[in-house]
């Protein structure tokens, strides 16, 4: 039976911005669709629309014609409409067969051969009975999956899968989702990565700043045209020019070891690796597998042996951040809103995070004040984040801007080595540009750089040399003109 | 039509201009009350809120109640201002009370200048050991500071209650429950013949100075905010984060325990049962009317105090019973926390412009 999904004329605005302005789609089964866009380009509030978790201000929606009341998510399940979220909804410590049945209403006998039938038919293999904590993402998305096709659905959403898994799951994952459209379930993909559009989709709508700005086939667009789209304008090309690195050596790691005590984080054996000056090191991996710990042993938040970190000749492993920052070193975590910046402080507060003796941000135990504020203009003209106001609260910047202050904070002090985590997350393809090439330049300076990033894009068009980290174990270090995406998916998962 | 609009910013004019708002809705809101009890509004409101501080002995009596509130909430702003909830100040200001009220106990019928400091001191240091115990439950053993410096506070209460009926209890004093009285070398000096105010409004005024100096102006203040926001920025930082939670949780400790001091060794001259007239709990208004500011801070003390005398006068009157006077300090609290809405969002007229 044929599925045909319309919405029409929907429209959600929230308090500052328009979510959603007037967007109307049409879907049919047997093609699998893919929703395109940028980051808080409205396709997740769509998206969130159509399963019920967000009530749209204007619009309606029909499936078959028949006009849906999706009022709630368990609204969306009796529509038969199916969904998988970014982010996991299990129960970690429950075994995957109690994660499915938890919110079915059928009856309890039958359903494990129910499941079982499901599994053999689509070729999943997963234990029933083992805690969901000890599966693989690319696991646990199947069990999520599974949970949707128990309900037999006639559309099924998908938003961000491949965020979390590797390169061998993302294919897996694409030979099932062809599957379940063959079989007559209509597929909506969210994405903002244009290569699985391609390789996937047969049609793609594309979202810009709320606004629906164009539906086509597959077969009339390329990569190209599609970034143009999405962003709005045409792009530039970043690449880096391969320069001649030096051989002098800027820092050494020696037989670093790092045993957590807590049970959610990873331990890190015998990390051994050098950077030389003028080179970015690349380290790969699934979230999770120990970049954390690394990031932090590197920037001197967890404090390790004195003699496993040498930088510039100077043992430096039982250092903190601050003192480290003084043989200039530079470090930008993760995560910009909860480590790197403080919210709720006004951006020439968040400047003064990074503090020299030399910079005179505080002298005596006093703040001067005036210092802080000259620097931090300077920062701002220097690498472009948009405002003029440097007393404004740093979480009225975008996310874009909010990183550029950071790069800019830690870079302004001209330090000899960049540690980075993941730099780009979640930001537009602007400031991503923005973010590449200021992170090339400073190579082109001679300056260093560590990358720890899992997006293997990034890490493939910015290192000299990549590294892969698995369950806290670098693998050894290749030359980034000799390795491919496929071959660092593959050790990404763990095998050598 | 109205709509309701996401300020862009919040707005800095709003920040000051909401407590004012909340006062004014709370005077409106307590006269309907007074109202619907069968009270003229407005005489009932003078009652409450201009009786009480129209002679000179009025304007001390409110000095006198606001010089706790003030040095209280100056020592929460701390930890307020740096994220941690500090709910016990109460039980600080209790056990520095017990501490200082023993050290003056010690000294009875004795005399000497250096009696008073030491006595001071004391229920610094009392107020600071109590203060210590949730800081230290919240960063080394990740408790929450709300549930455990408010359990303290009846701990305190207790304690006090024990040491007044028992051990320290005047041997000459009728089994009632209280202690000597202190020698006066031991009492904070009145400031004027025949009013109650004494030396302590000098403490609550040093406070606001130096907090304000510490937290505007020196790199421990910076430190303390950041830790406050975010640990895992103060580690980034190269902080001593834990350190700074535990130091603003003596801070207010220490204010807290002068306020104690201040309680009995001023107008009251002895260890009772009731030291505090709930001021630690009542101070914690006084800190967010006053929006955590040192300036903010002294003017809130100010207006929440005469809730505790218009409560008394009230009651002598117009024969309320003095709990309007909590009544009132919740609405404050109320009204505030509503207004601050307006920090965030604001209303936008449609259809008379755009």
């Amino acid at each position: 039976m044929n599925t045909n999904l319309k919405i029409s004329n929907v429209t959600k605005i929230y308090p500052g911005c328009v979510a959603n302005d007037n967007v109307s789609l049409e879907f049919n089964s047997g093609k699998i669709y893919a929703l395109l866009g940028e980051n808080g380009a409205g396709k997740s509030t769509l998206v969130k629309i159509l399963s019920g978790v967000v009530i749209p201000d204007e619009g309606k929606i029909y499936l078959n014609e028949n006009n849906l009341k999706l009022n709630s998510p368990s609204d969306a399940k009796k529509n038969d409409i199916g969904m998988v979220f970014q982010h996991f909804n299990l129960f970690e410590t429950l075994s995957v067969f109690e994660n499915l049945i938890i919110d079915s209403d059928e009856k309890r006998e039958g359903i494990r051969e129910k499941i079982e039938s499901i599994m053999r038919k689509y070729n999943f293999s997963i234990d029933l009975d083992i805690p969901v904590l000890n599966l693989s993402a690319g696991q646990k998305q199947k069990v999520e999956i599974i949970r949707c096709l128990m309900r037999n659905p006639k559309v099924l959403i998908m938003d961000e899968p491949t965020s979390v898994l590797t390169e061998q799951e993302t294919s897996e994952l694409f030979l099932s989702l062809k599957q379940f459209s063959e079989e007559g379930i209509l597929i909506i993909y969210i994405t903002h990565k244009l290569k699985e559009v391609m390789d996937l989709c047969d049609e793609v709508a594309v979202m810009r700043r709320g606004k629906l700005v164009s539906v086509s086939e597959i077969k009339n667009e390329n990569i190209e045209s599609l970034a143009n789209k999405m962003v709005g304008q045409n792009l530039k090309i970043i690449k880096k020019k391969k320069v001649k690195t030096s051989s002098d050596q800027l820092i050494k790691i020696t037989n670093l070891n790092f045993t957590s005590e807590d049970p959610f984080e990873t331990n890190l054996s015998d990390i051994n690796f050098s950077v030389n000056r003028g080179e970015c090191l690349g380290i790969a991996g699934i979230s999770g597998n120990g970049q954390s710990e690394l990031f932090q042993v590197l920037s001197g938040e967890i404090i390790s042996d004195k003699n496993s970190i040498e930088f510039n000749k100077n043992y430096i492993g039982d250092l903190n951040p601050q003192e480290r920052r003084e043989y200039l070193m530079a470090f930008s975590p993760e995560d910009r809103l909860e480590q790197a910046a403080i919210p709720q402080m006004a951006i020439f507060e968040n400047v003064a995070l990074n503090n020299f003796k030399s910079s005179n941000f505080f002298n005596n135990g006093l703040i001067n004040e005036n210092k802080i504020k000259e620097h931090s203009k300077k920062i701002i003209s220097d690498f472009n984040v948009n405002t003029d106001n440097i007393e404004l609260k740093s979480q009225f910047l975008s996310g874009g801007n909010l990183q550029k202050l950071i790069i800019g904070r830690e870079l302004i002090t001209s330090p000899d080595l960049l540690i980075c985590f993941n730099p780009t997350w979640g930001l537009d393809v602007g400031a991503i540009n923005y973010i590449h090439e200021t992170l090339i330049k400073i190579n082109e300076q001679n300056k260093s750089i560590i990358l720890i990033s899992t997006d293997t894009d990034e890490l493939l068009k910015l290192s000299d040399k990549i590294s892969v980290i698995h369950k806290g174990k670098l693998s050894k270090i290749m030359n980034a003109d000799e390795v491919t995406s496929e071959k660092l998916g593959i050790l990404m998962g763990g095998a050598n | 039509m109205i709509k309701i609009v996401k300020r862009d910013q919040p707005s800095r004019a709003i920040f000051f201009l909401t407590p004012v708002l909340a006062i004014f809705l709370t005077l409106l809101a307590g006269g309907l009350i007074f109202y619907i009890l069968g009270f003229k509004p407005f005489e009932a409101l003078k009652f409450f809120f201009i009786v009480p501080i129209a002679d000179m002995y009025g304007f001390s009596e409110l000095l006198l109640k606001a010089t706790p509130l003030c040095l209280i909430a100056i020592g929460l702003s701390f930890c307020f201002k740096s994220n941690n909830w500090n709910i016990g100040a109460e039980g600080q200001l209790t056990f520095g009370a017990i501490v200082s009220g023993g050290v003056a106990l010690l000294f009875y019928e004795q005399e000497g200048f250096y009696i008073l400091p030491i006595v001071i001191l004391a229920g610094a240091i009392g107020g600071m050991l109590y203060a210590s115990i949730p800081a230290i439950l919240k960063t080394y053993f990740n408790t929450n500071e709300i549930l455990v410096s408010l359990m303290l506070v009846y701990v305190s209460k207790l304690i006090l209650d024990y040491l007044v009926v028992g051990p320290w209890s005047n041997p000459e004093g009728f089994n009632f429950p209280e202690t000597r009285q202190f020698s006066d070398s031991a009492r904070l000096p009145l400031l004027f013949e025949g009013l109650r105010i004494h030396a302590g409004i000098f403490l609550a005024l040093a406070a606001v100075v130096i907090s304000w100096f510490v937290f505007y102006k020196t790199y421990l203040g910076f430190q303390m905010k950041v830790s406050g926001f975010s640990l895992k920025t103060a580690k980034y930082a190269g902080y001593k984060g834990k350190k700074m939670i535990v130091l603003v949780f003596l801070i207010s400790g220490a204010c807290a325990g002068l306020a104690g001091v201040g309680e009995i060794t001023g107008p009251i001259g002895q260890l009772h049962r009731e030291v505090s007239p709930d001021y630690g709990f009542t101070a914690i208004i006084v800190a967010f009317l006053g929006r955590l500011h040192p300036v903010g801070i002294i003017f809130a003390s100010l207006v929440v105090a005469i809730t505790y005398l218009g409560a008394e006068t009230a009651q002598i009157f117009m024969q309320i019973p003095k709990y309007t006077g909590q009544v009132f300090q919740g609405m404050i609290l109320f009204f505030l926390l509503a207004s601050d809405y307006l920090l965030f969002f604001k209303f936008k007229f449609i259809g008379s412009k755009k």
